[in-house]
C-alpha cells in the first residue's frame, strides 16, 4: 500500500531525513520509534505534504500513485490521514461542519455523492461513540478550548469519519492520560481492518501495549536503522535509546 | 479656501449656498437656519478634509469628489427592492435617497414613533435638537451635512416603552441621472427607561452614476434607556458613504452598536462618537468588514468617558484582499472624573494581499487613575498551520482559506443577538467570499 523509497528531506537547508525506506501493506500496523530529533515528526509532515519541508530525492507511493507531487488535500483524498501531534484550534469553524466539509470534499474527489444530513449524522453518532466524545464537543468550534485528551480523541474521530487507507498517528499518545490512551487505542483497534494500514509514530512503548504493531522500526538520525517485530519495542524500552545510539555508532 | 482637486465641487456648493438656492426648508425654524449658516461658515473655512488633516490621514476623498456631483436629489424614482430581511419580524421604514417613502413603510408599534421631515420641523422639541447633539467645531464633513441636508427623520421611543419588535430602517439609494450628492440625517431619541432596537441597512439599486452620501445620525439616549442599533452596509460600487454618528448617553443607559460592511461600497467612512455623560453606562461596539478590489473602509470610533463607572467594549475585525484599504482609529478618552472606567478595545485584521493596506490605530487617552483599560490591534496573515490542518483533511486550499476568513468574521457575526440578522449577515458573508455553499458555523 505505502512504499517509501530513499526519501530525503530538509528544512531550511538542514537535512533531516537521510534516505528512508519503508513498505507498509494493507492490514498492517507499523510503529516508528526513535529518540527526540530523529526525524519522526518530519516524516509525518513530509508524507502529509507540509510545504516547509523540501524533498530532495526519493519517492512515496500510495497504491502506486506518487504522493510527493500532490497537494496536501489530494493526498488526503487519495486516502492518507495524519493525526496531528498538536491539533490546531480554529475558532469560528464548528467541528461538525468541518467534518461535513472534509467528508464531502473527499467523496466528491472519489466521485461519490454527498451524504444526506441524516446519513451524515448517523455516521457521526456511530463514530462518536467509538471515541467516547461528547456531543457538546462535536458542536463546538474546532478544537477550541479542548483539553489535550479531547483534541487527540477528536483526531481519532476525524480518522473514523474519513476512513482513510493509511493513517499516520504522530505521537498521538503524548500527553494522554491512561483513560484517554485506552479510548484512543480501542478506537484504532476497532477501525483497523484488512484494507487499511496504520503507521504509529511514538517515543514510548506504552501505546504499543494497547495497539499491537506487526512491525517496529527504529528511526535514528534520519534513517531507519533497525526493524523488527513488536519485541523490538520491548527491547528498546528495556535498554533505552542509548543502546541504539551505541549500536549506531558501532555500525559507523 | 483653496481646495485643489475638490475646487470644482467646493465652488459649486459654496455658490449654491450663498445664492440661497433651496438651502432653507419649508417651516424651518430661524434657529435651525442659524445653525446652518454657522455650519456653512465652518465648511467654507475648512473645506473638504485632505490627507493633511490628522483625522483623514489615511483616507482621501479624491475618488468620491472627482465627478461633477450635483446637489439636486432625484426623488422621482420608485424602488422595487426595499431590502427586507428574511425571517426578521420588524416594522419597516423605507427612506429612498434619504426621503421617507410612506407607501413602502409600515406603521410602527406602540411606544415608538416616526416623523418625516416636515413633521420634524413642525415639532419644536425635535427641531431644536437638530445639530445640537453633533456640533461642528472642527469637522467640516459634519458641517457640510448640517448646512446642506434636505431630509431629516426622527425616531422617538417613549418613556418606559419596551418596544420588542425591531424597527428596520431601510436606506435605499436608487437610479440617478447624474452624479449626486445626498446629504440627510436622522435623530433618535430614546426616553427614560425605554428599550428599542433599530436596524439600519444601506442598500443601493440600479445606481449608475457615482453617489456621494453624507449621513448624520444623532442619538439622545436618556437615563436607563437601552438602545440596540445595527448598521449593515450592502451598498454597490460607485457609492461613497460618509457617516457621522453622535450618541449621548445619560446615566445608566446602554447602547449596543454593530457596524457590518460586507458590501461593494467604494468608500465608507464612519465617525462614531459616543459621549458617556452619565455614570454607569454601558457601550458595546462590534464591527466587521471584508474588503475586495480597491474598496476603502475607514472606521473612526470615539468613546468619551466623561463620568465614573462606565463600561465599554469594542471589537472590530476585518479581512483585506486585493488592493483594498482599511483604516481603524479607536479613540478612548477617560476624563479625570471618570474613575472606575472599564474600557476594552480590540481590532484584528487579516491582511491577505501584498497590495492591501491596513492602518490600525488604537488611541487611549487616560486622565483618571482608577481605571481598567486595554486595547489590542493585530494585523496578521493567513494562519498557515490552520490552513495545512484543513488541507490535510481533504479540504481544497481555496475552500480552506475561505473557511478561515469566514470563521474570522463569524466571531463578530455570532454576537448579533437577533437570529434573523445573524442569518442575513452570514449570507452576505458567503456572498462576499463567493462561498454560498459552504457553511462553517
Amino acid at each position: 500500500m505505502l512504499n517509501i523509497n530513499n526519501l530525503h528531506s530538509s528544512i531550511e537547508g538542514k537535512e533531516i531525513l537521510k534516505g528512508i525506506n519503508l513498505k507498509v501493506n494493507a492490514g498492517e500496523i507499523h510503529a516508528i520509534m526513535g529518540p527526540n530529533g530523529s526525524g519522526k515528526s518530519t516524516l509525518a509532515s513530509v508524507l502529509a505534504g507540509k510545504e516547509e519541508y523540501e524533498v530532495g530525492e526519493g519517492e512515496v507511493l500510495l497504491d502506486g500513485k506518487d504522493l510527493l507531487d500532490m497537494a496536501p488535500e489530494d493526498r488526503a483524498r487519495e486516502g492518507l490521514f495524519l493525526a496531528f501531534q498538536y491539533p490546531i484550534e480554529i475558532p469560528g469553524v464548528s467541528n461538525i461542519n468541518f467534518l461535513k466539509t472534509a467528508l464531502s470534499e473527499i467523496r466528491a474527489y472519489r466521485g461519490l455523492p454527498e451524504l444526506t444530513s441524516k446519513e451524515f449524522l448517523t455516521l457521526l453518532k456511530d463514530k462518536q461513540e467509538l471515541v467516547e466524545l461528547k456531543s457538546s464537543l462535536v458542536n463546538r468550534s474546532l478544537n477550541e478550548g479542548f483539553s489535550g485528551g479531547e483534541k487527540k480523541r477528536n483526531e481519532i474521530l476525524q480518522l473514523a469519519m474519513l476512513d482513510p487507507k493509511l493513517a499516520i498517528l504522530d505521537e498521538t499518545d503524548s500527553g494522554l492520560d491512561i483513560d484517554a490512551l485506552r479510548i484512543v487505542a480501542s478506537g484504532v483497534n476497532k477501525l483497523r481492518n484488512e484494507n487499511n494500514a496504520f503507521v504509529i509514530i511514538t517515543h514510548y512503548q506504552r501505546l504499543l501495549e494497547y495497539i499491537v504493531p506487526d512491525f517496529v522500526h527504529i528511526l535514528y538520525d534520519g534513517r531507519i536503522i533497525k526493524s523488527g517485530t513488536k519485541e523490538l519495542a520491548l527491547e528498546l524500552e528495556e535498554k533505552g535509546y542509548d543502546w541504539i545510539t551505541q549500536h549506531e555508532t558501532g555500525i559507523v | 479656501m483653496k481646495q485643489g482637486l475638490y475646487n470644482k465641487f467646493y465652488n459649486y456648493l459654496t455658490d449654491r449656498f450663498e445664492q440661497k438656492q433651496s438651502t432653507v426648508l419649508p417651516f424651518e425654524s430661524e434657529s435651525l437656519t442659524g445653525k446652518r449658516n454657522h455650519a456653512f461658515s465652518v465648511f467654507k473655512e475648512l473645506g473638504f478634509p485632505t490627507r493633511k488633516n490628522e483625522e483623514w490621514k489615511f483616507t482621501s476623498l479624491a475618488s468620491a469628489l472627482k465627478d461633477d456631483l450635483q446637489w439636486t436629489i432625484d426623488h422621482s424614482h420608485s424602488v422595487t427592492n426595499t431590502n427586507k430581511i428574511d425571517n426578521l419580524e420588524a416594522s419597516h421604514i423605507v427612506l429612498v435617497n434619504g426621503k421617507y417613502a410612506p407607501e413602502l413603510s409600515d406603521a410602527l408599534p406602540e411606544g415608538i414613533s416616526f416623523y418625516e421631515t416636515s413633521a420634524v420641523l413642525a415639532e419644536p422639541r425635535f427641531a431644536e435638537k437638530i445639530a445640537s447633539i453633533a456640533t461642528e467645531q472642527d469637522s467640516s464633513m459634519l458641517a457640510l451635512n448640517t448646512a446642506f441636508f434636505t431630509e431629516i427623520s426622527v425616531l422617538h421611543v417613549a418613556k418606559n416603552a419596551l418596544v420588542e419588535t425591531p424597527v428596520h430602517v431601510s436606506h435605499v439609494f436608487t437610479v440617478n441621472v447624474h452624479p449626486e450628492f445626498i446629504p440627510y440625517r436622522m435623530l433618535i431619541i430614546a426616553e427614560q427607561h425605554s428599550e428599542a432596537t433599530v436596524i439600519e441597512t444601506y442598500h443601493s439599486e440600479s445606481v449608475v452614476h457615482p453617489l456621494f452620501i453624507s449621513y448624520v445620525s444623532e442619538q439622545d439616549v436618556h437615563e436607563s434607556a437601552i438602545l440596540h442599533t445595527h448598521m449593515i452596509n450592502t451598498l454597490c460600487e460607485n457609492t461613497y458613504f460618509v457617516q457621522h454618528r453622535e450618541v449621548l448617553q445619560a446615566r445608566d443607559s446602554v447602547v449596543n452598536n454593530s457596524n457590518i460592511s460586507l458590501s461593494e461600497v467604494s468608500l465608507l467612512r464612519n465617525d462614531l462618537n459616543f459621549q458617556l455623560q452619565g455614570t454607569g453606562t454601558e457601550t458595546n461596539l462590534l464591527g466587521a468588514y471584508i474588503l475586495t478590489d480597491s474598496q476603502h473602509v475607514d472606521n473612526h470610533t470615539l468613546v468619551d468617558h466623561q463620568s465614573p463607572h462606565c463600561h465599554t467594549n469594542e471589537v472590530y475585525k476585518g479581512v483585506l484582499l486585493d488592493s483594498s484599504h482599511a483604516v481603524f482609529n479607536g479613540k478612548v478618552f477617560v476624563r479625570q472624573d471618570a474613575q472606575k472606567t472599564r474600557a476594552f478595545q480590540q481590532n484584528n485584521n487579516l491582511l491577505l494581499s501584498d497590495n492591501a493596506t491596513v492602518n490600525s490605530k488604537p488611541q487611549l487617552e487616560i486622565f483618571a487613575d482608577d481605571v481598567k483599560c486595554s486595547h489590542g490591534s493585530t494585523i496578521g496573515q493567513m494562519n498557515d498551520e490552520a490552513l495545512f490542518y484543513l488541507q490535510a483533511r481533504g479540504i481544497g486550499k481555496d475552500l480552506a482559506k475561505k473557511m478561515i476568513m469566514q470563521s474570522f468574521i463569524f466571531e463578530v457575526l455570532e454576537r448579533l443577538t437577533i437570529p434573523a440578522l445573524q442569518d442575513y449577515t452570514s449570507e452576505l458573508l458567503f456572498k462576499k467570499l463567493q462561498s454560498e455553499n459552504l457553511t462553517v458555523a
